[in-house]
């Protein structure tokens, strides 16, 4: 893996939260705090033995670490998540919520179990960890969101998760501004297709034509993400307020974008709509 | 309770299908299960006895009542 910058301490004294932390972008994402110093906290939903050998290696990087299992789509469990980053560090400077689900089916085939498990995953868990974060978060506290071009692209049977990213990424120009005086500073990354566990699976799974390589000449990394979750967290971001920074290595500058609807997955009806796990 | 009806339990909430439907013969596709109340019903079963289940070894599930045994199984691993 590679983890630009591990010599500098930029989060050294600093605690952060990732939600999704045990796995894929998440993981990547709460490494690269804690090789820069931070203690880290990790929310996981399902995959235990994952969200343990995370906290494994964040620990053998020199960072205090705890993962907590939550399930985002229940209020509750987000409350006892933040309890428990409480409880384990007293305070909170950056949240990444990472954490995404999705069903994958055309807009016309969701149903509404489908559409509010993901928005209350993607988008509301947003809200709600953050107005839980706030009351820990000192002056110069950090939330960054995780979004896909999903959201301003149409990708087959990206509706629920798309939508949901759109929801995301307005709730923080939202928070931007209303957390503004308090010394938070929100934002949100964009990325285009990652080179992932998730795209894998979800491109696996529905036979879809795999993507094609950015103008930069190499699909977009998860390291790529964490580079640049790091900077926004950082104190040189201060004046970034409230945007979604597009991260795709170019790919949505040009035609050769997500497939058509005319490259549509074969069967989708019959294709496994799951998969994406909120971790 | 066992093991075996906690499960069904589970089942019947999250897929909303009476009991008589919830037999160890049936599929998760008889229930018209999709896959987002598999998960759930993965999740939750994995909540109630703090135990990780391997969507891969669903693979070789048939039924409802291989479901449960292979619940059974997971459980009594834990010890």
């Amino acid at each position: 893996m590679r983890l630009t910058g591990a010599m500098e301490k930029r989060f050294e004294d600093k605690v952060a939260l990732i939600t999704g932390g045990s796995r894929g972008i998440g993981r990547v994402i709460a490494l690269k705090l804690a090789a820069e110093g931070a203690d880290v906290a990790i929310g996981y939903y399902r995959k235990k033995s994952a969200a343990a050998a995370a906290v494994e290696e964040l620990e053998a990087l020199g960072a205090r670490a705890l993962a907590v299992k939550a399930d985002l789509a229940e209020p509750e469990k987000i409350v006892e998540l933040f309890d428990g980053v409480r409880e384990r560090f007293g305070r909170l400077d950056v949240l990444v919520s990472n954490a995404a689900t999705g069903v994958a089916r055309k807009a016309m085939e969701l149903t509404d179990r489908h559409f509010d498990w993901t928005m209350n995953v993607n988008a509301r868990a947003f809200l709600l960890c953050a107005q839980q974060a706030v009351p820990l978060m000192p002056n110069g506290g950090r939330m960054i969101a995780i979004s896909s071009l999903g959201s301003r692209l149409v990708t087959p049977v990206y509706a629920a998760v798309g939508v949901s990213k759109a929801a995301l990424e307005g709730l923080t120009r939202y928070l931007a501004v209303e957390l503004a005086p308090r010394g938070i500073a929100v934002n949100a990354i964009a990325a285009g297709a990652v080179e992932s566990e998730a795209l894998r699976l979800y491109a696996g799974r529905l036979d879809l034509p795999k993507p094609p390589v950015p103008p930069a000449g190499r699909m977009v990394l998860a390291e790529d993400i964490a580079d640049l979750a790091a900077f926004l967290a950082s104190d040189a971001a201060e004046m970034i307020r409230g945007q979604t920074i597009v991260l795709d290595g170019g790919m949505s500058l040009t035609q050769a974008q997500a497939p058509s609807e005319a490259e549509e997955p074969r069967e989708p009806a019959r294709a496994p709509e799951g998969g994406l796990d909120h971790e | 309770m066992s093991v075996e009806e906690e499960v069904k339990q589970i089942i019947r909430r999250i897929t909303r299908k009476p009991d008589a439907e919830i037999a160890p013969e049936s599929t998760f596709a008889d229930l018209k299960a999709d896959s987002l109340d598999i998960v759930q019903v993965m999740a939750a079963i994995e909540e109630k006895y703090d135990i990780e289940l391997q969507e891969e070894a669903l693979q070789h599930v048939k039924n409802l009542g291989g479901f449960i045994a292979f619940v059974e199984k997971a459980v009594a691993d834990k010890g």
